[in-house]
């Protein structure tokens, strides 16, 4: 895959409302930077190849090169992708009491991870009031800050970003797969820098079929009479619910599901990726029980952190269904379709997709470059 | 002791034309000088504060201002100058506009610097239309001598007619030195008293204002065809050339002198005569009238507008000349140019197509010094100094407006930070006109919320623009509830036309001590939010600008004030000292594999920072570099290290 640069991200996804502002292109360099859950071009850059393009998932994902490079294996296109094992686990009884999304399986790995020292710091994502905030955290108690998931996209890559260009090594990494593919691209080094290190002790996944843009989330809410700023946390609970749950200081409020949908980033429509295909561990829901989650072990570190997880009564696991294993890989199988024929729809599987784009640069005056 | 002051009338010495006016004003015998810095004006003020203990010189506030205090001086008796650049004229011209109907009584002179070819200017104004629509005699001094002569003589015309007199000069007179001759200095003897007891319409010793409008604009029209009558007695209008010429050129100003070289030049002196005007309104009729009737061939020679084109063209209208027998080039014909400077090349094109000369266009320059033309200049960025806080600046405010990501914008202001509009200002500003307009416009568009708008607005003004202009639309936006941030650059003086002090400084424009107002507690005071960061600490200046922009401080909304205080890089208390020893660590710049894409020398660009291409890093350039250290915080690989001077 030819990797090109910040004219034609800028151009082709930031301009072209693809991004998912997962931060994967910011932060790597002075021109592009993320800023609140966006992505800002600070200053223009005109490079003919950059990380900023090779690390973005949007403008095309090299699932052979990731395949080799993460897995040393070649890329079978299965829904699932690579894995080992598969559970349903949950928080175990060592794990300290929290505000849990479903079964406390991500938190629990962190903490887990941090204690046994496979990672020093890890890159969560917590929040205030409804808006996502990247965060570094080291110590358990900043791990359950994080906890629960918020469903506006955030721009997490970009703290990681930063903090391996300030030289932190051995780190940890919860995301969604968009986050996740983009990390598993710099991961891959793509443009061959010498001073080269993977950054990365343990990186988990979480499942994802949708986020929501903040912009939109904000004008719906006060369309609703709503303060976005006084809204302390938001939920959507598992389905047969048909409300998401707005909690504000005094009260609950409901907002129907079908509204929110609409509010789903244009660029989540053409992700395939479900289960974060790219990663040492992925935790999702599971469906029959929101007290569980479905953990997919893919690498062997992932398994060695799960097994003293499980030893230090940090996790706990137990086989899982056959069912919810052919309901995952249909729900996954299905995102991927239909991400696929969006792509299509969107041209962005025309080769000129791939070419790099010409712009006139906009100001210029006579006289000057 | 400077040739200003020397009391030896006769003596000849090399005096820039601002000087020459200088001396003027000084054999005039003038108390009181005011005017606003503005290229090309400054070094009339300047000199005079700086040689003359007897005159009371002051930088105002403003032109309008300037105009006020040199008026009250003429009220009280005594002789007195203001001095502007020609947007400067615009901002005074409301007072103008009723001094010049309420009279004043000691000679009174406005110095207006005109910049044809804008060559400090952002516009290419004309006062001499000024002169017409203000109803006030005008002259216009062709070369240094008359820069001197008219200069001394303006005020005694002022005090014959009661009328503040205009005197116009141009960036090439005021900046381009040559010989005059001194006249005398005279013993000042001249007591200030104000005479308000008077008949309400005696000139000397009644109230001064402009009703009753009827009878005072009557008799401003009858000094008017007085300063008409003198004018055409007048020794500055002179006339060089055949009696019978095929071509009659009329000019003024300096363009009098490319006029006469070029016609000598061509070798056309007995086919073209030169007719230049020095008192160019109210026009004087007869030595105008006499020399058309001389001639079938009428060449217009000057600058910006055609001013004396069209005097004269209404003067020849209403006279007994038989105009079908007079052809008139200039302007109208095209034959000169709408725009830019004239120049001798200009005048040569303009004769050579009129006479029809044989060998085209030929270049004066070239002619006239064979061999000496010098291969091109590189063409070279107009930029920041090294060291300007204004680069980091632009910087931050750049970086945030785009980090906020809604399309922010900022309103520009007059100063060397206008350069922001460029590529060296990384293209900051959005909108640039008059003083203090940035704040005004800002104060407009944070009204605009109302019809959707939400990119933030932002402003910024100079510290001198501040007290110029910029506080009333500060004023507007607090009292009407506009929303915008206002960035003042406080470099520590008028650093543009050379540092001149303004009234945030501790001095006076004789450099004494003097009360400073601070600005700060100004803003506050009005009721705007403010703060104030050091611009060259990036890191601090954006966290404050974001707050701000982003409206997350205590009071959302309203207006905003950051003052960014830095002095400027050449300013007399900055130059020659460094606060930093800079240098580049040649280990860690990887040039370009470090993905930076040369932020340092590409995008931030101090002159003092160069591009090493055959090492393929950045290095400093010892001689340039201020010393400031910025640029270390651009860098992203930490390779531009900085160690505090002891
Ligand atoms: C936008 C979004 C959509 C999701 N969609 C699905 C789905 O369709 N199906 C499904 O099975 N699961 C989905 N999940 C995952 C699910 O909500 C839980 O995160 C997962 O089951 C883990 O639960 P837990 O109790 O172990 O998490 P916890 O222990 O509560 O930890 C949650 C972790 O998620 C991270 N996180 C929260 N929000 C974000 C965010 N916006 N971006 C990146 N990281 C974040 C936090 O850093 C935290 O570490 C989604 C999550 C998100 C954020
Ligand atoms: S999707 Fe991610 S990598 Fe792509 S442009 Fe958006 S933030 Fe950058
Ligand atoms: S659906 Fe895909 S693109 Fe959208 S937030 Fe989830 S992982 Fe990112
Ligand atoms: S320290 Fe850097 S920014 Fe400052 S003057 Fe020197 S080269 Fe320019």
């Amino acid at each position: 895959m030819q990797i090109l640069g910040p004219t034609e991200l800028s151009h082709r996804i930031l301009n072209g409302d693809l991004c998912t502002s997962c931060g994967a292109c910011a932060d790597l360099c002075p021109y592009l930077k993320s800023h609140g859950v966006k992505i800002a071009n600070v200053f223009a850059c005109d490079r003919e190849t950059g990380r900023c393009y090779a690390a973005c998932p949007k403008t095309g994902v090299d699932e052979t090169l990731l395949s080799e490079t993460l897995f040393a294996l070649p890329w079978k296109d299965a829904p699932l992708g690579h894995y080992r094992r598969l559970y349903m686990a949950k928080q175990g009884p060592k794990t300290p009491k929290g505000n849990y999304q479903n079964g406390g399986t991500v938190s629990s790995l962190v903490i887990a991870a941090l204690e046994q020292g496979v990672i020093d710091k890890a890159v969560l994502t917590g929040s205030d009031g409804i808006m996502p905030r990247p965060r570094m955290v080291t110590t358990a108690g900043q791990v359950l800050e994080c906890a629960t998931s918020k469903y506006i996209a955030a721009p997490t890559m970009a703290r990681l970003n930063r903090a391996a260009t300030e030289g932190d090594r051995n780190l940890g990494m919860v995301g969604t797969p968009c986050q996740m593919t983009g990390l598993a691209s710099l991961r891959t080094n793509p443009l061959a820098r010498s001073d080269f290190e993977d950054p990365m002790g343990m990186v988990i996944g979480i499942f994802c079929t949708w986020a929501l843009s903040a912009q939109g989330l904000f004008s719906y809410l006060e369309r609703q009479e709503i303060d976005p700023l006084a809204v302390r946390s938001m939920d959507i609970p598992p389905p047969p619910a048909e409300n998401a749950l707005i909690a504000l200081e005094e009260e609950v409020k409901e907002l129907p599901l079908d509204d929110i949908r609409k509010l789903v980033l244009p660029g989540c429509s053409v992700c395939p990726d479900m289960t974060a295909l790219w990663t040492d561990l992925s935790v999702g829901a599971l469906e029959e029980n929101p007290e569980w989650n479905t953990l997919i072990v893919r690498t062997e570190r992932g398994e060695a952190l799960v097994d003293r997880a499980v030893e230090t009564g940090l996790l706990e696991i137990q086989p899982i269904s056959q069912t919810s294993v052919d309901n995952l890989t249909l729900a996954a199988a299905n995102k991927r379709k239909r991400a696929l024929a969006a792509r299509e729809r969107l041209g962005m599987l025309d080769p000129a997709f791939q070419k790099p784009v010409e712009v006139q640069p906009k100001q210029t005056i006579m006289g000057f470059k | 002791m400077s040739p200003l002051t020397r009391g030896n009338p006769g003596e000849t010495h090399l005096m820039m034309g601002n000087e020459a006016i200088v001396r003027g004003a000084l054999e005039a015998g003038i108390s009181v000088a005011a005017g606003y810095p503005g290229t090309p004006s400054s070094e009339i003020i300047e000199t005079l504060a700086k040689i003359s203990d007897d005159i009371y010189t002051e930088w105002s506030v403003n032109e309008k201002v300037a105009l006020e205090v040199a008026a009250a001086a003429s009220f009280a008796g005594l002789r007195s100058l203001a001095v502007m650049k020609q947007p400067g004229v615009n901002v005074a011209a409301d007072f103008l506009m009723h001094l010049a109907l309420s009279g004043v009584r000691g000679g009174m002179v406005i110095v207006a610097a005109d910049d044809p070819g804008a060559l400090s200017s952002i516009n290419e104004g004309e006062t001499r239309l000024y002169a017409k629509l203000m109803e006030i005699p005008m002259l216009e001094p062709g070369n240094f001598q008359e820069a001197r002569e008219m200069t001394c003589w303006a005020f005694e015309l002022s005090e014959t007619l009661n009328m503040p007199v205009l005197l116009r000069t141009v960036t090439r007179l005021s900046h381009a030195s040559g010989r005059v001759t001194l006249g005398k200095l005279p013993i000042p003897d001249r007591k200030a008293f104000f005479r308000f007891d008077g008949d309400m319409l005696d000139p000397m010793e009644g109230p001064i204002m402009t009703p009753p409008v009827g009878i005072k604009h009557q008799s401003q029209q009858k000094k008017l065809q007085q300063a008409a009558k003198l004018f055409e007695e007048s020794p500055f209008n002179t006339y060089e050339g055949p009696e019978s010429p095929e071509l009659l050129i009329i000019t003024t100003s300096i363009c009098d002198l490319y006029s006469k070289e070029v016609v000598a030049l061509l070798g056309v002196k007995d086919r073209v005569g030169v007719l230049k005007l020095g008192t160019t309104w109210p026009l004087p009729a007869q030595p105008v009238l006499s020399r058309l009737a001389t001639t079938r061939n009428v060449l217009f020679v000057e600058e910006v507008q055609p001013f004396i084109e069209e005097a004269v063209k209404v003067l020849a209208a209403g006279s007994q000349l038989d105009l079908s027998s007079l052809t008139f080039y200039g302007k109208y014909s095209r034959h000169i140019p709408m725009a830019g400077e004239m120049n001798p090349e200009r005048v040569t094109a303009a004769l050579s197509t009129i006479l029809r000369l044989e060998s085209g266009p030929v270049s004066p320059v070239s002619k006239n010094y064979p061999g000496t033309s010098l291969p091109p200049i590189p063409p070279r960025e107009i930029s920041f100094c090294p060291g300007c806080p204004h680069r980091a600046s632009f910087f931050s405010i750049n970086t945030v407006l785009q980090l906020d990501n809604r399309q922010g914008f900022t309103c520009g202001d007059i100063g060397c930070y206008s350069m922001g509009m460029l590529p060296g200002g990384f293209f900051t500003l959005k909108t640039l006109h008059s003083m203090g307009s940035g704040s005004g416009l800002a104060s407009g568009f944070g009204k605009l919320d109302k019809f959707g708008m939400d990119q933030p607005v932002v402003a910024v003004c100079g510290d001198s623009t501040f007290f110029h202009s910029a506080m009333p639309p500060l004023v507007n936006a607090i009292h009407n509830r506009s929303a915008f941030t206002l960035v003042i650059l406080d470099n520590s003086g008028t650093a543009m036309t050379g540092f001149q002090p303004h009234p945030g400084l501790p001095v006076d424009t004789k450099g004494n001590q003097a009360p400073p107002i601070d600005i700060e507690r100004v803003c506050r005071a009005m009721g705007a939010t403010t703060r104030t960061c050091d611009p060259f600490d990036l890191k601090a200046t954006q966290k404050q600008l974001l707050e701000f922009i982003n409206g997350k401080e205590e009071n959302q909304g309203g207006v905003k004030v950051l003052i960014l205080k830095q002095a400027c890089a050449l300013s007399p208390k900055k130059r020659h000292t460094q606060s930093f020893e800079v240098a580049v660590d040649p280990d860690r710049c990887i040039g370009e594999a470090c993905g930076c894409n040369r932020i340092c020398t590409r995008v931030f660009a101090c002159p003092g920072l160069i591009w090493d291409a055959e090492n393929n890093r950045a290095t400093i350039n010892d001689v340039l570099c201020a010393g400031c250290g910025v640029c270390a915080s651009v860098c992203p690989q930490n390779a531009i290290q900085r160690k505090e001077f002891p």
